[in-house]
């Protein structure tokens, strides 16, 4: 594998960032100039080789080295600590089932979001609390950040040309947190997806967006058929397809669930079966892609067809994250696509 | 499939034909024939969609038997 180009350039952060914005190398912010001497610094996070290449990306088919990752990361104003990060993530959104050539060419607004667990998330002072969805944390701000430019310039996903998201959505420039594990109830994410508790990962999700669920509800039962109702909308890809929902617990509504008596698996189970939705609430054209993604399951669906919004209540997934208060989050999914999860090496 | 000596070919609307274009060069395959269609599909009936097919049909199978043959 070839290195990645390089090219002499002014001594001035203007004039480097005008450059970046006419190539169309940036996500529209400015960047950190990546010099030889900040990749090597970069690459100093890792023992891999700079030209070994970890994944190929669609749309363009680009090879995703661990240098042009590092030099991505620089730009976007990582940390050298971050880069297994990075290159975890990578190889993620590289797997087939998780679908990054269609996650990246559509229409959908579909971000990836990368959800971190284990030590990790207290070493590189990953934000799993107060706003951990939001700005102020260098860690989420940029891991998410260097994630897009990747995508962008390894992966040749440019807006309007091979990526052709409607409008996208903001978590396209930066998506990342941690889970709180220290406040979950229950076993964290990564547990869950079978590895070691004191693993370190990365999970990749694609996320349509996010939408916030404020309720006081202080008994479970309530509080599971509030969240469901909320996960219904006629517009979602997910009952189209049978999808992969995604929520992000409150710790506060995590311990009313808890204190209701229910695992993880009991609430996946409830919400799959309170989120169900007649087919007659889709419009007809979207009745018919139902027909043709889940006719396996369903047979003729019918306007009276209860559709779930996952295969399977296993498919329903959830971290907990946040600070004090009563906001939860649904993060519905492209449906076309499943998170992949990687341990950080 | 093209790389493979089969005939391709690849169908898109108006609105992705610039993402054909991008794929098939960054695949090695800049001459990969591309038949494209007006968009949107979405907000045509069946049978709008049914009409276009059948106006296009010879066009494609004449564009498909061409990259055969040069492949």
């Amino acid at each position: 594998m070839s290195a990645a180009g390089t090219f002499e350039a002014l001594d001035d952060l203007d004039a480097i960032n005008k450059l970046y914005r006419e190539r169309r190398w940036s996500d529209g912010l400015p960047i950190v100039p990546p010099t030889q001497e900040r990749v090597a610094r970069m690459l100093s996070g890792t023992r891999r080789k700079p030209d070994e290449v970890i994944a190929v990306l669609p749309p363009g088919f680009g090879e995703a080295t661990v240098e042009r990752i590092a030099v991505n990361a620089v730009m976007a104003g990582c940390e050298p600590g971050y880069l297994p990060v990075l290159l975890a993530a990578t190889d993620a959104v590289a797997q087939a089932q998780f679908n990054i050539q269609g996650i990246e060419a559509t229409t959908n607004p579909v971000a990836v979001w990368l959800v971190l667990n284990g030590p990790i998330v207290q070493q590189l002072e990953v934000n799993a609390t107060f706003n951990c969805l939001g700005q102020g944390s260098w860690a989420n701000a940029t891991l998410g950040r260097a994630m897009r430019l990747i995508l962008q310039n390894i992966g040749g996903a440019l807006p309007g040309d091979m990526d052709r998201a409607t409008q996208g959505q903001p978590a396209k420039y930066t998506f990342c947190c941690g889970e709180n594990e220290a406040q979950s109830p229950w076993e964290p994410l990564h547990v869950e997806r079978g590895f070691a508790r004191e693993a370190s990962t990365v999970t990749v999700v694609g996320a349509e967006g996010t939408l916030n669920m404020n309720t006081h509800s202080k008994e479970a039962g309530e509080l599971l058929r509030v969240i469901a109702d909320s996960m219904v909308h006629p517009t979602s890809n997910e009952y189209c397809h049978g999808g992969e929902p995604w929520l992000v617990l409150a710790p506060e509504h995590a311990d009313i669930l808890k204190a209701g008596g229910l695992g993880k698996r009991d609430i996946k189970q409830r919400l799959w079966e309170l989120s169900k939705m007649p087919a007659g609430q889709l419009s007809v054209k979207e009745i018919l892609r139902a027909q043709a993604s889940r006719t396996d399951e369903y047979g003729e669906i019918t306007p009276d067809t209860l559709l779930s919004i996952s295969r399977s209540p296993d498919d329903i997934w959830f971290i907990v994250a946040g600070g004090p208060g009563t906001h939860s989050v649904y993060v519905p999914c492209f449906g076309n696509s499943r998170a992949v999860t990687r341990e950080i090496l | 499939m093209s790389k493979r000596g089969k005939s391709a070919l690849t169908i898109c609307s108006t609105a992705f034909q610039t993402l054909g274009r991008a794929q098939a060069s960054a695949l090695g395959k800049k001459d990969l024939p591309i038949a494209v269609m007006p968009h949107p599909f979405g907000l045509r009936k069946r049978e709008e969609v049914r009409a276009i097919a059948e106006k296009c049909v010879e066009d494609i199978v004449k564009l498909v038997t061409q990259s055969g043959a040069k492949s």
